[in-house]
């Protein structure tokens, strides 16, 4: 059966890619669960993750997981200290204000590493040799294996760790209603800095694995990836964490499944037309609750 | 009909007296504009439209190294009794003073022919006005459409794609026996959408079959979906006819899933970037060029020679020979309409049949497109692109 194996084919492919706008998603869900805000920055610091994995590679022959581990790390402390910076001053004042310096704060970090690294795109060294896997005509690349893989660990990390922990307790007391909480001795600051740092280092080790699976990292990379993954945190619930994984892998699946009938002419139209469609007819998406007075 | 017939008559002779009564009065003095006049010494001056500063500043460096060594071979024996002198100009690229000098140089300089821009788009503009002032104007590196249009003085000398894309698609499939073809189309890319139509065309005017056409988008990541229809497309060869940077990535993702095939595209694939990025996947790739200094011909040899000694031991590159191959065509044009009036010898340039340029032979054809011969095939090998055939181009 040609045509099921070549729809196999694609699923993996769309899983894979789907795994990359989840991991983005993540960020902007957690966040507007809990403070109420979109970051739109959170493209850019999945562009930054992957060129900090790019400049890890390329110094000291390090392995994919110290590449993916250093990314994050840098990542983590770059989100918060764009929270810092960007976000904290603003956080009693209006919604659009914080959204504003979101863009401000996206623009300049594009632009600063158009600054540092130049325009051009770069090729993503190996950090590990291709291998391929044959079940009867069906294949998968190790490097598949290696997105999928990660992505689900990280996100099954995060499911424990918001479910398990104390500080997971107190994030999802905060996503209710932050002033009782506050009430209730938990220290917001650090929540909020906690949910910076989670999501930033979830966009960060997306950043490697797309520079690993694309073999090429460019300043403006983050634009693109950012929005689609925004529409998969739209499309799954926005401030759902579980929606925002099904979001990112619906929206992976439908663009890939759009090449394979021939309409690879409008493949960035897809998660666009999701995120319309979901707005128009069910704003709350698959797994959001109805939100009272939020927007 | 016939009133008005005799009205404009009237009004010509009108013009035409007051004329005479000008030239009359000014004919005491030596004549200010000695073009078309054999007789005097003064020499012919050519203009010289480019970029030597900005981002496009070594296509016009390089072209102004080629008119160099022209003007320095042709001023040994002179044209018409006269030497050439070259009018430079920097255009850094930029439309609006590409506008600006070239006003200059028709109307300050008297030059009689401008060789420039190497880029399309001032070609277009500095054409227009070119021809508008009847002056002759060559790009020596245009091949974008809408150029030689303008007019009956806009010329170029250059390899274009509606020559090169056919005879590198007769290669393919003939020589090489790839006949299943998988078309990739960058569709927000003018140049690539406009190449792969002359793509498509010539690989079934050839025998060839597109057994798979897909579009990815400049700046776009990931291919893994075109891909994968491509390997279960099962194709000889990958055409893709838009820039170095996809290129590459195509190449990598193709050659991760097992694709065996190896890319073929037009120039716009000739960057150090499609190297850099694609590293071995991009091995055996093939383009083409108006140009290659690798195995030339005895006259290309010479030219060859000589550059290395002008220029410190620097290989001459397209714009270079290009850019020589104007000012000689120029130049004989000139001498075999015994006169340095545009006006007549745009019209012995326009006739110029096979001339042995050093880029190659030139025909201009109807219209002045010219065709170029022949097209050198380069292939990827060792991290560099190296001359894999001349292939030539009949003209009908």
């Amino acid at each position: 059966m040609p045509i099921l194996n070549n729809l196999m084919q694609q699923l993996v492919n769309g899983l894979a890619l789907g795994s990359i706008y989840a991991l983005i998603a993540l960020g902007y869900t957690m966040v507007y669960g809990i403070i109420g805000m979109i970051n739109f920055a959170y493209g850019e610091i999945f562009m930054f993750g992957a060129y900090a994995g790019l400049v890890l590679a390329l110094t000291n022959y390090v392995n994919v997981y110290v590449a993916l581990l250093g990314a994050t790390v840098i990542t983590m402390v770059l989100g918060v200290v764009i929270e810092r910076v960007a976000y904290k001053p603003l956080r009693r004042s209006s919604r659009l204000s914080a959204l504003i310096s979101a863009i401000g704060v996206s623009i300049f970090l594009s632009s600063l590493m158009v600054r540092m690294k130049g325009p051009n795109t770069r090729g993503f060294p190996k950090l590990f040799e291709n291998r391929i896997f044959e079940i009867g005509d069906f294949q998968i690349t190790i490097y598949q294996i290696v997105i999928i893989g990660v992505a689900g660990l990280l996100m099954l990390g995060l499911h424990l760790f918001v479910s398990y922990t104390k500080m997971g307790r107190a994030m999802r007391a905060c996503s209710q209603d932050r002033d009782a909480a506050s009430l209730m001795g938990v220290n917001i600051d650090r929540v909020i800095s906690v949910t910076f740092a989670i999501g930033s280092g979830l966009a960060g080790a997306a950043g490697v694995l797309a520079g690993i699976y694309f073999n090429a990292v460019q300043p403006y990379m983050g634009l693109l990836a950012g929005l689609k993954a925004f529409a998969a945190a739209v499309l799954g619930g926005i401030g759902s964490i579980p929606g925002a994984m099904i979001g990112g892998l619906m929206i992976g699946l439908t663009e890939i499944l759009g090449i394979t009938v021939n309409l690879s002419q409008y493949k960035d139209a897809f998660a666009f037309t999701i995120l319309i469609l979901v707005l128009l007819f069910k704003p709350s998406g698959i797994m959001g609750r109805k939100a009272n007075k939020k927007v | 009909m016939f009133r008005k017939k005799s009205k404009a008559l009237v009004a010509m002779s009108i013009i035409m007296s007051a004329l005479i009564m000008v030239s009359g009065c000014g004919a005491s003095k030596p004549a200010a504009t000695p073009t078309g006049d054999a007789e005097s010494k003064e020499p012919i001056k050519i203009g010289f439209l480019g970029a030597k500063t900005g981002d496009v500043a070594i296509y016009g460096l390089n072209t102004l190294k080629g008119l160099n060594m022209a003007v320095e071979e042709l001023n040994k024996e002179g044209v018409l009794g006269r030497q050439i002198q070259l009018v430079e100009e920097d255009n850094a690229g930029q439309k609006d003073q590409a506008i600006n000098i070239t006003n200059k140089l028709i109307s300050q300089d008297k030059v009689v022919a401008i060789v420039g821009d190497p880029t399309t788009g001032i070609t277009r503009v500095a054409g227009t006005i070119a021809n508008s002032k009847k002056t002759v104007i060559m790009s020596a590196g245009s091949t974008g459409p809408d150029v030689v249009e303008i007019g009956p003085y806009v010329f170029r000398d250059t390899l274009l794609d509606t020559i090169a894309a056919p005879a590198t698609m007769k290669y393919v499939i003939e020589e090489k026996g790839w006949k299943n073809v998988a078309l990739i189309t960058s569709k927000n890319n003018d140049y690539s959408v406009g190449l792969s139509k002359i793509f498509s065309k010539s690989i079934v005017d050839n025998g060839g079959k597109v057994v798979i056409e897909e579009f990815i988008q400049d700046k776009d990541t990931d291919f893994s979906g075109q891909i994968t229809k491509i390997k279960a497309a099962n194709p000889d060869v990958i055409v893709f006819s838009g820039y170095y940077t996809e290129g590459a990535l195509i190449m990598k993702k193709a050659r991760e899933v097992g694709i065996k095939a190896v890319m073929v595209g037009g120039d716009g694939l000739q960057g150090d970037d499609l190297m850099k990025i694609g590293g071995a996947d991009v091995e055996g790739s093939i383009s083409y060029a108006g140009f290659s200094p690798e195995q030339p011909t005895p006259d290309t040899e010479k030219f060859i020679n000589a550059f290395k000694a002008k220029y410190n031991n620097e290989l001459p590159d397209l714009f270079a020979a290009q850019g020589y191959d104007a000012l000689m065509l120029i130049a004989k044009a000139i001498k075999e309409a015994k006169s340095a009036d545009p006006e007549k010898f745009k019209d012995t340039l326009a006739q110029t049949k096979n001339y042995e340029g050093v880029s190659g032979t030139i025909t201009f054809q109807e219209g002045r497109e010219p065709i170029k011969s022949p097209v050198y095939l380069l292939e990827v090998k060792g991290g560099k692109f190296t001359l894999l055939k001349k292939v030539p181009v009949e003209v009908k």
